[in-house]
């Protein structure tokens, strides 16, 4: 894993011009750029555990829905939440959302080491006889971390639901309306960490980014990478 | 010292005394401590006069010293109607009273008063809207005249926003009532918000007095206050008001430049209660104040009312009042009681051992002033209810205090919809018809003694956890006694003949302005209030409901219990429409591409909510760059973003026959690998969108569509087959593809560098395929498709590898001399090819036939949306016709879309398209016209810009290639 530009991978975050601005040091993940870590980013960790927000959209994702995907997940040996609006994480650190009976969302492991989602991709195919189909979340959605004690907080700023970590559990799923988006929020602690993964619109991450940097900035928030992520957990 | 009324430390709760402030008013430099507000630091200062009135510009000053009422209202630089008796000072604060003409002191337009004989209630309605239209000349300058603060909108109101916040309790009012609910809540378990508009908690143990002799106020103040601090379940919020109470206990709590919205299992009330005035002639001089205004401004600032008062009371708490007064050094010349004796024999005995007089069943007939300010009071024997002799003594003094009565602080409870009742024997407003879930505690529930305000708010916090399912001990009793009888004065109103006695001071509405509106027809309060605006002014009747009230019910000849009172609506108190706005969010799309749009001098426009390229160049040189982009992609290459454009994959084994149902066209036995375009009609065969179906499965169907009308046909997509129940599955994909549309002689070139795995030939991919390849490496969608009446593809690719795409096409094309396009060009390519734009060659009434499409309709197929509708409408003879014009005159002003198309001067249609076509030479354009005017070779006017009228020549679709050798080559 050495340093690089994320201007020479063909995938790109949608934000990371952003990122780029405010001197992110970006690393080969898989086939993309990640923002590992800040020039002048001071203790990114404690950062994190305060308040941070880091952009996972470079990290592999994909969604399968229709009557027939649970079942398949499981011919798969994807442990699928019970429930929806439930996460469930898998023994490589996937995350499996279930955003209705019928509708999954299988997101990486914050080191990119989870296969399944790539593993998924590469099994199915189209069928007439089995009611799932690919949903490229991948590119609908950009993907970003929200951690830290103030996350609650900060997210109340911009968001309707109760996501107090007392009332909305680990591994629950909001989807709802995020500073005027719809979003996707699922709780995701790193370690002890409170932890938020926001899905959105991938198209309006360039408009979202600076609504959370904004919503944080009375909690001493901050940017924070990949590296500082990783040692929460 | 911080002004000759400052009592010295450690007097006042509120302030600083080692913390000197100092602030201008009127141009004035005044000292003040920390904490003071503007209008404690003025009466610390000697200054009494804060602002003038509304109408006859009286001079006010403090009458509540609780944010109350309209008498303090002052401007700020920034910020006018600030209410003085809250906003705190702050060094180098400028201030000015309001309503006025040359200085507050010497208004020149103090006049006014002496005519308020002459302009009774509903003097306007009666004097100025009559000629027809006097209204409208009349109406500036009585609004010149009249008014309160003045609005800078220059002024950038700063960053005010929002936040949600969640409770299992929330508490309104911190006052003995709302802190020991807090306190039972929460010792039940339940997570409690205490909220408070005052900037420490204790409402009237801050500064009423409950005992006679050595109050415990501040001793049960914090024991309550250590109960709440050493409790983990209870926020408080100080500064802070609630201002209003919505569906579900959703509440709406300011602070500071923050909207809380604040949702709550359970509201307990304990809002308190609003002290009254009595009504005499000049009640409003400054110097008349309230009583507990008086012990506001001794207890929370240190701030001496007065030297030497009159007490004017109807209840034992005026004796209070007199105490307090005392304590301070201020000569209390005498206890005027309105009753014939006090309820409290040891009150009684408590100010006359302190040597204050006590004159029984006297009231105030008037105040006398002088150099606008109370300097004595006339005190006359009271006759009978609401009468009182004309003459009496006439008793020198600064001070008057009122204690009179109250009534709770019902907004925030009838905003919730409970109801205010108005008992007659005790003369008190209550509430009743509480909803669930909400609670009262306190003097709003018409409790008053200490033990039992405590007592009340302890069942109240009780009941609040009991209905959350927190057990926690048994139930405690309501106390038995309230301290609620005697407490108003039935009738405390003694109206003078010459007037001045002042129902409402927002609106210097006087008594016979109240009764003359009753016998003006209006009989019911709620009339009263809108003919007269009793009510209506900034304080919103909370030192004037009750007394126009009972004014209504006595000139009715009813009970008061029978009028009733206004009702409230939010919110409680003024709020700044930068509070409801917060911080505003203003959705964006941008495509993948948008950053490399910006960087090549792109002028952006917004197609909903995405952000467009228009077309790339100087803002002022449009038609130029529009033009040169045009005739690069007609000669050349040119690129354009493509990627707003809708996405929609529909995919199952029933997917060709549900888009056969949604569609005008037929789609079950189309290839796969081929496109064919879709035309979407709605149940009224009207057109609402457009786009290509690609099959590039057997069972899946990759639809584009308009970037403003995907979302509409998606949701159109999942309600019929809510109905149909098709086997098919509906995916949104529109932001997961991104994608370009190369155009242009040269494209095939271009894209053939990028694109290896592809056979590119016409033969190969000929016009209207799809195929699935890698473009510069990306996995890609490729249709061949001709928007632009040139060869050219779209590429769709996934949407984080847009920019590389991007890049790698532009690349590519250099030696062809590729470049980009906007929208603004492609539009004008389009309309060159005569192709339609849905929604702006299209509106809501365009079915096929008219937009020529009705060749994209299948006729065989047994049903599709909207089917039926264009049988009628095809059964009828055609009403109107989109035709092609050209412009031939070049000097005539270009005409613009919705310019009228005319025969003679009656209107036939309008423009819905039109460009200067550099390929065409000329103008051309699409436009409705009456069929038989739609026919090639006609011409037609069209009013254009400035009235001009401008002749067209309608012409065959398209103006461009009608071969189509071009698109197909």
């Amino acid at each position: 894993m050495g340093t690089t530009q994320p201007a020479q991978h063909l995938r790109r975050s949608m934000i990371y011009r952003i990122l780029a601005e405010a001197g992110a040091e970006f690393e080969v993940l898989a086939d993309t750029a990640v923002a590992m870590r800040y020039a002048d980013g001071g203790d990114e960790v404690a950062l994190a555990r305060r308040m941070g927000l880091a952009d996972l959209s470079p990290l592999s994702r994909t969604g399968f829905k229709g009557r027939d995907t649970p079942d398949w997940l499981v011919t798969q040996h994807v442990a699928i939440p019970d429930g929806p609006g439930q996460a469930r994480r898998q023994s490589d650190g996937a995350l499996v959302l279930r955003l209705s009976v019928d509708e999954h969302v299988i997101v990486s492991d914050l080191h990119a080491r989870s296969e399944l989602p790539a593993r998924l991709e590469a099994n199915w195919q189209l069928s007439a006889e089995r009611m799932c189909y690919h949903m490229p979340r991948a590119e609908s959605y950009c993907w970003f971390a929200i951690t830290g004690e103030c996350a609650t907080e900060m997210l109340a700023k911009v968001c309707g639901v109760d996501l107090r970590v007392d009332k909305f559990d680990e591994g629950r799923i909001a989807q709802t309306s995020l500073a005027r988006i719809n979003a996707v929020i699922v709780r995701n602690d790193l370690g002890a960490t409170p932890t938020f993964y926001v899905l959105a619109d991938s198209a309006s991450a360039d408009y979202l980014w600076p609504c959370l940097v904004d919503a944080m900035q009375e909690f001493e928030g901050g940017i924070v990478g990949f590296a500082a992520l990783r040692a929460l957990v | 010292m911080s002004g000759v009324n400052r009592l010295p430390a450690p007097a006042g709760l509120l302030v600083d005394h080692d913390q000197p402030i100092s602030f201008e008013f009127e141009g004035k430099r005044y000292e003040g401590l920390a904490g003071d507000c503007i209008a404690s630091t003025l009466a610390a200062n000697d200054q009494w006069l804060i602002s003038r009135s509304f109408k006859y510009h009286r001079p006010r000053g403090v009458l509540t010293m609780a944010g109350q009422d309209a008498n303090v209202l002052v401007q700020l630089p920034k910020d006018p109607n600030v209410l003085a008796d809250r906003y705190p000072i702050t060094e180098g604060l400028r201030v000015h009273g309001q309503n006025y003409k040359g200085s507050l002191e010497k208004d020149r337009e103090a006049w006014i008063g002496m005519f308020s004989k002459f302009l009774p209630v509903g003097f306007y309605y009666k004097a100025f809207y009559k000629p027809k239209g006097a209204w409208e000349k009349w109406a500036p300058l009585i609004r010149r005249k009249a008014g309160l603060g003045v609005v800078d909108p220059t002024v950038d109101p700063g960053y005010y926003d929002k936040q949600y916040k969640f409770y299992d309790v929330v508490v309104i009012g911190g006052g003995p009532a709302g802190m020991q609910a807090a306190i039972t809540a929460a010792q039940a378990g339940a997570e409690v918000l205490l909220v408070d508009e005052n900037p420490v908690l204790g409402g009237s143990l801050t500064y009423a007095r409950f005992d006679v002799d050595e109050p415990n106020s501040e001793v049960t103040r914090h024991r309550l206050l250590a109960a709440i601090e050493a409790s983990e379940h209870i926020e408080v919020m100080t500064d802070a008001t609630c201002n209003g109470w919505f569906t579900e206990n959703w509440l709406a709590v300011i602070r500071g430049k923050r909207l809380y919205k604040v949702r709550a299992r359970e509201v307990v009330l304990a809002a308190g209660a609003m002290e009254q005035p009595a009504i005499f002639g000049n009640n409003d001089l400054p110097g008349v104040m309230l009583g507990s205004a008086a012990q506001r401004l001794i207890r929370l600032y240190g701030v001496r009312p007065g030297r030497r008062a009159v007490v004017l009371t109807g209840n034992d708490d005026g004796y209070g009042v007199a105490l307090d007064l005392a304590a301070v050094g201020i000569d209390v010349a005498a206890i005027v009681d309105m009753r014939s004796q006090s309820r409290s024999t040891v009150l009684v005995s408590a100010v006359r051992g302190r040597g204050i007089k006590v004159i029984l069943g006297h009231t105030v007939y008037e105040a006398i002033g002088s150099d606008r300010h109370v300097k004595a009071v006339m005190v006359s024997r009271v006759i009978r209810r609401g009468q009182c002799e004309s003459t009496g003594d006439v008793m020198d003094c600064d001070l008057l205090c009122v204690s009179v009565g109250y009534t709770p602080t019902y907004q925030l409870a009838l905003h919730a919809g409970a109801k205010l009742h108005y008992d007659d024997d005790s003369a008190m407003l209550s509430i009743s018809d509480v909803p669930e879930h909400m609670r009262l505690a306190g003097s709003v529930n018409s409790v008053y003694d200490l033990d039992a305000v405590l007592a009340d708010g302890r069942r109240a916090g009780w009941l609040a956890a009991d209905a959350l399912g927190l057990k926690w001990e048994k139930e405690p009793p309501a106390p038995e006694e309230t301290g609620a009888a005697g407490r108003n004065f039935a009738w405390p109103i003694f109206p003078h003949p010459n007037g001045k006695d002042f129902v409402d001071y927002d609106e210097d509405l006087q008594v016979a302005d109240i009764i003359n509106a009753t016998r003006d027809g209006y009989e019911d309060v709620q009339l009263v209030k809108r003919y007269s605006t009793v009510g209506m002014g900034p304080s919103q009747g909370r030192n004037s409901a009750l007394a126009t009230a009972r004014l209504v019910a006595d000139a009715m000849g009813r009970p008061v219990a029978e009028t009733g009172v206004t009702t409230a609506r939010p919110p409680f108190a003024p709020e700044r429409i930068a509070h409801c706005a917060g911080r505003s969010f203003y959705p964006e799309r941008h495509s993948s591409m948008h950053h490399r749009h910006l960087e090549a001098g792109a002028q952006m426009l917004l197609a909903g909510v995405w952000l467009r390229p228009a077309y790339y160049g100087p803002k002022d040189e449009r038609d130029r760059c529009m033009s040169e982009e045009s005739l690069n992609v007609r000669n050349n290459v040119g690129l354009v973003d493509v990627s707003t454009l809708g996405g929609i994959d529909v995919r199952g084994p029933d997917a060709g026959e549900f888009l056969n149902r949604i569609y005008t066209f037929a789609y079950v036995k189309q290839q796969v690998g081929r496109g064919r375009y879709v035309a979407m009609t709605n149940e009224q065969g009207v057109v609402i969108d457009d786009g290509v179906a690609c099959r590039f499965h057997e069972h899946l169907y990759y639809v584009t569509a308009t970037t403003g009308g995907v979302d509409r046909v998606y949701q159109n997509m999942l309600r019929w087959n809510a109905q149909w129940r098709l086997n098919v599955d509906i995916g949104h994909v529109t932001n997961a593809w991104c994608g370009v549309n190369i155009a242009g002689p040269r494209s095939r070139d271009v894209l053939a560098k990028l694109c290896t795995d592809v056979d590119l030939s016409a033969e190969g991919f000929p016009y209207m395929g799809i195929r699935e390849g890698r473009v510069a490496g990306i996995p890609a969608r490729l249709l061949r498709v001709g928007f632009v009446g040139e060869l050219g593809y779209e590429v769709h690719v996934p949407q984080h590898c847009g920019e590389a795409l991007w890049d790698a096409m532009m690349e590519a094309g250099q030696a062809e001399g590729i470049r980009p396009f906007g929208i603004e060009t492609q539009r004008l390519l389009r309309l060159e090819k005569g192709h339609i734009i849905v929604g702006q060659d299209t509106d809501a009434m365009s079915h096929p036939g008219e937009v020529h499409l009705a060749w994209a309709i299948a006729r065989k197929k047994p049903f599709f949306v909207g089917g039926r509708s264009i049988q009628e409408i095809e059964s009828r003879p055609l009403r109107r016709k989109l035709a092609g014009f050209v412009v031939n005159d070049l000097d005539a002003p270009i005409p613009q879309e919705s310019h009228l198309v005319l025969r003679d001067s009656a209107m036939t249609g309008r423009v819905t398209s039109c460009y200067f076509s550099p390929t065409i030479g000329k103008p051309i354009g699409l436009a409705f016209m009456a069929p038989d005017q739609a026919v090639p070779g006609q011409t037609v006017t069209i009013k254009s810009t400035g009235g001009v009228l401008v002749s067209a020549e309608i012409v065959e679709l398209p103006f461009y290639d009608p071969q189509n050798k071009r698109q197909e080559m």
